[in-house]
């Protein structure tokens, strides 16, 4: 196990580098760069070209890419991330501002999508075929392929605006509307009253995926000998289900959980824009569009060891729920 | 009741820096107008010779050394001419009391505006300021803003929601009115004169100012900042062109500061317009960390920066919102009432991204304003929803856009080329289809209406495929081998008219380059539409990469902003183009004092551009606003209802009955 664990360990660190050398590469080859991204299309804000250069060194833009990656590598052995072009603040301090309300909503979403998925899923698969299974199948199918981004509007316009004033009434975006000094009670409740629609939008299409991947792993598994066997040994329905079914409908979903966990901080750039969620799908597109180097490296580096971690971590859960499966 | 304008000289300091132009002053001062039996509220720190003997050398700057000459010297020499000193709300109040008033504000509210004349009520019932004990002095307003800010250091700002809120923390001494006159300040300034010969502004302060932490503002905060921005080693983005056509700016006195120029360049006044920052609190963090932004105590700085306006930032939350707190110090000096109270106790700006959630939040009242885009002044406000709570306004601005053409490609080097290209776009169907009729055309660079425009207006260019086609058969671009496309030999080889036209993804503007592509279709040329990220276009753009894209340009309020983008070989001539003759207009222009001699000379400048057409320049973009029924005093200037003085200042809401 630990000569595993090593080597998975050391072959990520070889992964890690290889991802960071080509997402600074391509970062830093693509048109553009923070000065021009600043400097927009106000004539008013002209720069000389001697002052151009002088930013250019300043931001270490002068460098050749490769200089600039060994030098960001250098200051993350000695554990700094950088400072943020555009933002002037460190990068670690703008991921840590960012994590909290990331997790807020994703982690909300995540627990609300499996706590929903596992029994609809069993519940699609032990009713499969009858009318009340093809119904929720046909809402599944409509949920999946409805937008976001028209979710999102058309649940603002419904419960923000048409609601105001009512008992229903949700906040139309932000994360909370009190100071930083209102009674903590207060604010837990308001910040979870605004996490209320984005974390429905959030939840509903990966909910619809997710169920609907259940049912198709348990109506593979239903086919096999040994479900039959258990049945004609005389388990009751529910326990070929849950027991002889399900159990071996695991190691997919184990898979799918390891991916879901770098989704978890990822954010959704379309949920937080709509919502204004200060989360870590804002500042990753922000920072690609403001070229901000220092930022997309700390965020791909991040999004990048939770993959590694969460890839790690489903292939150790294999074991657990498959006894055919070992490390060694 | 004088009301003085708080949101004025930040705004200005907005102006300045979006500008690029930067103001001249200089004053003889002598007599500041406190009572001889009054104590000064701000004790100067230093006299005049004491600060010339004690004023440490200036730091790691591209400055060469400069000693500047005894104060009584100047005064002695200078022949000072007074300049004007305004207080930009008793302006505008001196500027509405001569207009009529269309109808009451009881009309305008139940006005939809869907016509000229509804908007020109609106405007002019709704943008009054008010009577004395109308405002409500404690209300809050909720100002839009689409991004979080980067940066609070005044010094470090470039974008546009930075410049929003350094318009009401920042300290200035400078201003623009709303036909973009310059003055300074009269909340700031005492006096303000230049000296005959062009090369000296003075200003002398008022002596109550003070920083919201209570030390005083005074003229070596100016002289200090000019060498903050001047040291190399500060990234400053954008506030360093203007003063780096200064030989120095130095504090004679705590209220008596002499900016001293290079030349005497009309654009002296601009110049001299720049933001100022608390020398008590950065001239020790400045020499330990010249970047403004890494050390711990700049890190803080940003979070609680010390203001020098009427407001200063109360709280602040990333991504979400940030609120300003009215600064009881800024009105109040040492127990003494000195300027009036801006109209509002807290301006919350609320950070919403999304277009569609800022409007949803007007319409249900949690914004008081916001810039509207095209499509959502047209189809998204004219119902009751919007109407409920809320009206619109709109003006022109001076923003215009263009296809601009290479003129280093093979296309477009002939100027015949791009006239008829010119000639080729249906100007009438994109104001008409595209526009929706709310834009005027645009002829040239320069606003028709604009001092600099000159008196002979251009006439904007219409279709005409027959005008066209001429001109490219005369430029040798005919179809020789008759398949349909325009060709023309080129170093020995045949090469067909057939180019890309750069745009950014808004479906707008790719809608008019497709117009453009269709129009060229029909005289055998072809245009390959090409959508691309901003940031790309812009890189493309200043490397030249491009053959032709379409684009737009926010006009300064000094034509010579414009020289960056016209003459030969400056970072913005993405065209390439090159005239002798109108180089030689921008620097002589620059030189030229006389405003109605400046006015000829950029006024040929833009008839040769009409003639070379290095751009089809197409419209006058608006600005498009809506507004909370509660809001009142909303004037639109060429640079929007904000960026001026008193800009947002001038914004109030009614008490409640």
């Amino acid at each position: 196990m630990a000569t595993y664990l090593l080597r998975r360990l050391l072959l990520g660190c070889v992964t890690l580098v290889a991802i960071t050398v080509v997402v600074y590469g391509l970062a830093r080859n693509m048109p553009g760069n923070p000065l021009t991204a600043q400097l927009g299309e106000d004539p008013s804000r002209r720069i000389t070209a001697e002052d151009y250069a002088r930013m250019q060194r300043a931001y270490g833009l002068d460098q050749s890419w490769p200089e600039g990656y060994l030098q960001w590598a250098q200051n993350l052995l000695r554990g700094d991330l950088g400072r943020s072009i555009t933002r002037k603040q460190p990068v670690t301090t703008l991921i840590g501002e960012r994590l909290g309300p990331t997790l807020l909503i994703s982690g909300t979403a995540f627990l609300l999508i499996w706590l929903a998925a596992v029994p609809l899923g069993l519940y699609a698969s032990a009713r499969s075929g009858r009318p009340d299974e093809r119904i929720v199948s046909l809402m599944l199918y409509a949920l999946y392929s409805f937008p976001t981004f028209v979710a999102a509007l058309f649940l603002q316009v419904v419960f923000a605006v048409w609601s105001r004033g009512t008992a229903w009434e949700l906040p139309l975006f932000g994360m909370t509307d009190l100071p930083p000094d209102a009674p903590l009670g207060g604010r837990i409740l308001d910040v979870a009253r605004h996490m209320v629609l984005p974390v429905i939008c959030q939840t509903y299409v990966s909910l619809a995926y997710d169920i609907r991947f259940i049912r198709a792993n348990m109506e593979e598994a239903v086919r096999q000998d040994y479900i039959r066997t258990a049945r004609a040994k005389g388990a009751g329905p529910w326990r070929v289900l849950f027991h002889h079914a399900f159990r071996n409908t695991l190691i997919p979903l184990v898979t799918l959980l390891g991916l879901s966990l770098p989704s978890l901080i990822g954010g959704s750039i379309i949920i937080e824009q709509i919502f204004t969620w200060p989360g870590m799908g804002r500042l990753f597109f922000e920072s690609i569009r403001e070229r901000d180097y220092p930022t997309i490296m700390g965020l791909t580096l991040m999004f990048s060891v939770l993959t590694l971690l969460g890839q790690l971590l489903a292939d150790l859960l294999y074991c657990l729920v498959d006894p055919r499966v070992s490390v060694d | 009741m004088p009301i003085f304008s708080r949101p004025t000289n930040r705004r200005d300091i907005v102006g300045r820096i979006c500008l690029t132009v930067w103001m001249a002053a200089a004053i003889a001062l002598p007599g500041c107008s406190r009572p001889a039996s009054e104590p000064p509220l701000v004790a100067e720190r230093e006299s005049p010779s004491d600060q010339a003997a004690t004023s440490p050398p200036p730091p790691v700057t591209e400055q060469p050394a400069f000693a500047p000459p005894p104060l009584a010297d100047l005064d002695r020499d200078a022949k000072w001419i007074d300049r004007p000193v305004k207080d930009a709300l008793a302006l505008l109040r001196e500027q509405q009391a001569k207009e009529t008033v269309a109808c009451s504000v009881a009309e305008a509210l139940a006005l939809t505006n869907d016509s000229a004349a509804a908007n020109a009520k609106i405007l002019s019932a709704l943008g009054r300021l008010p009577d004395d004990g109308q405002a409500d002095l404690e209300a809050r307003l909720d100002r839009h803003v689409a991004g979080d800010l980067g940066s609070t250091n005044p010094i470090l700002i470039s974008s546009a929601a930075e410049f929003d809120i350094l318009g009401l923390t920042g300290f200035g001494l400078f201003s623009y009115d709303r036909f973009l006159e310059p003055f300074a300040n009269a909340e700031t300034v005492v006096s303000w004169q230049t000296s005959a010969d062009g090369l000296y502004d003075k200003v002398v302060l008022r002596d109550d100012l003070v920083w919201n932490d209570g030390e005083p503002i005074t003229a070596h905060d100016i002289a200090f900042t000019y060498r903050v921005i001047m040291d190399p080693r500060v990234p400053v983005p954008a506030v360093r062109s203007g003063t780096d056509q200064m030989r120095s700016v130095h504090a004679y006195d705590g209220r008596t500061v002499v900016f001293f120029h290079k030349e005497p360049l009309a654009t002296n006044v601009w110049n001299v317009n720049f933001p100022v920052l608390p020398k008590h609190v950065y001239e020790k963090t400045w020499e330990e960390d010249p970047t403004l932004k890494d050390s711990a105590e700049h890190v803080k700085l940003e979070e609680k920066p010390v203001s020098g306006g009427p407001y200063e930032i109360l709280s602040r939350k990333r991504g979400q919102e940030i609120v300003l707190r009215r600064r009881a110090n800024w009105s109040t000096v040492k127990g003494r009432k000195v300027r009036e109270e801006p109209y509002f106790k807290d301006i919350r700006f609320r950070i919403i991204e999304d277009p569609n959630t800022a409007l949803l939040a007007l319409k249900s009242g949690e914004i008081d304003e916001m810039v509207l885009q095209p499509e959502q002044w047209t189809t998204q406000t004219v119902d009751d929803a919007f109407g409920r709570l809320n009206t619109k306004a709109t003006a022109p601005e001076w923003v215009s856009f263009h296809f601009a053409w290479n003129i280093g490609s093979p296309f477009f080097a002939d100027r015949r080329v791009r006239r008829a290209m010119s000639y080729a776009f249906d100007h009438d169907r994109m104001l008409e289809k595209i526009c929706l009729g709310m834009y005027e055309p645009c002829a040239g660079n320069y606003p028709p209406d604009s001092w600099m425009a000159g008196p002979k207006k251009l006439v904007p260019y219409k279709q005409d495929l027959d005008t066209a086609e001429a001109l490219l058969d005369e430029a040798g671009w005919t179809d020789h081998d008759n398949d349909g496309i325009r060709d023309k030999e080129i170093d020995g080889r045949l090469v067909p008219f057939e180019f890309t036209v750069l745009v950014n993804q808004q479906p707008f503007r790719i809608a008019i380059c497709t117009l453009l592509k269709e129009n060229l279709e029909q005289i055998g040329v072809i245009a390959n539409v090409r959508p691309v990220e901003v940031t790309t276009l812009q890189e493309m753009m200043q490397k030249k990469s491009f053959q032709a894209c379409f684009s737009g340009w926010g006009s300064g309020t000094d034509p010579d902003s414009s020289e960056n983008i016209w003459k030969t070989g400056e970072m913005r001539n993405y065209c390439g183009y090159s005239n002798p003759e109108v180089d030689r207009l921008f620097t002589e222009g620059r030189r030229e004092l006389d405003r109605g001699r400046r006015a000829e000379k950029y006024a040929r400048i833009q008839e040769m551009l009409y003639e070379d057409q290095p751009y089809t320049w197409l419209f006058w973009r608006n600005s498009f606003y809506g507004f909370s029924k509660q809001l009142r005093g909303y004037v639109f200037s060429p640079r929007g209802p904000y960026h001026y003085s008193p800009g947002a200042g001038s914004l109030w809401k009614p008490r409640a009955e």
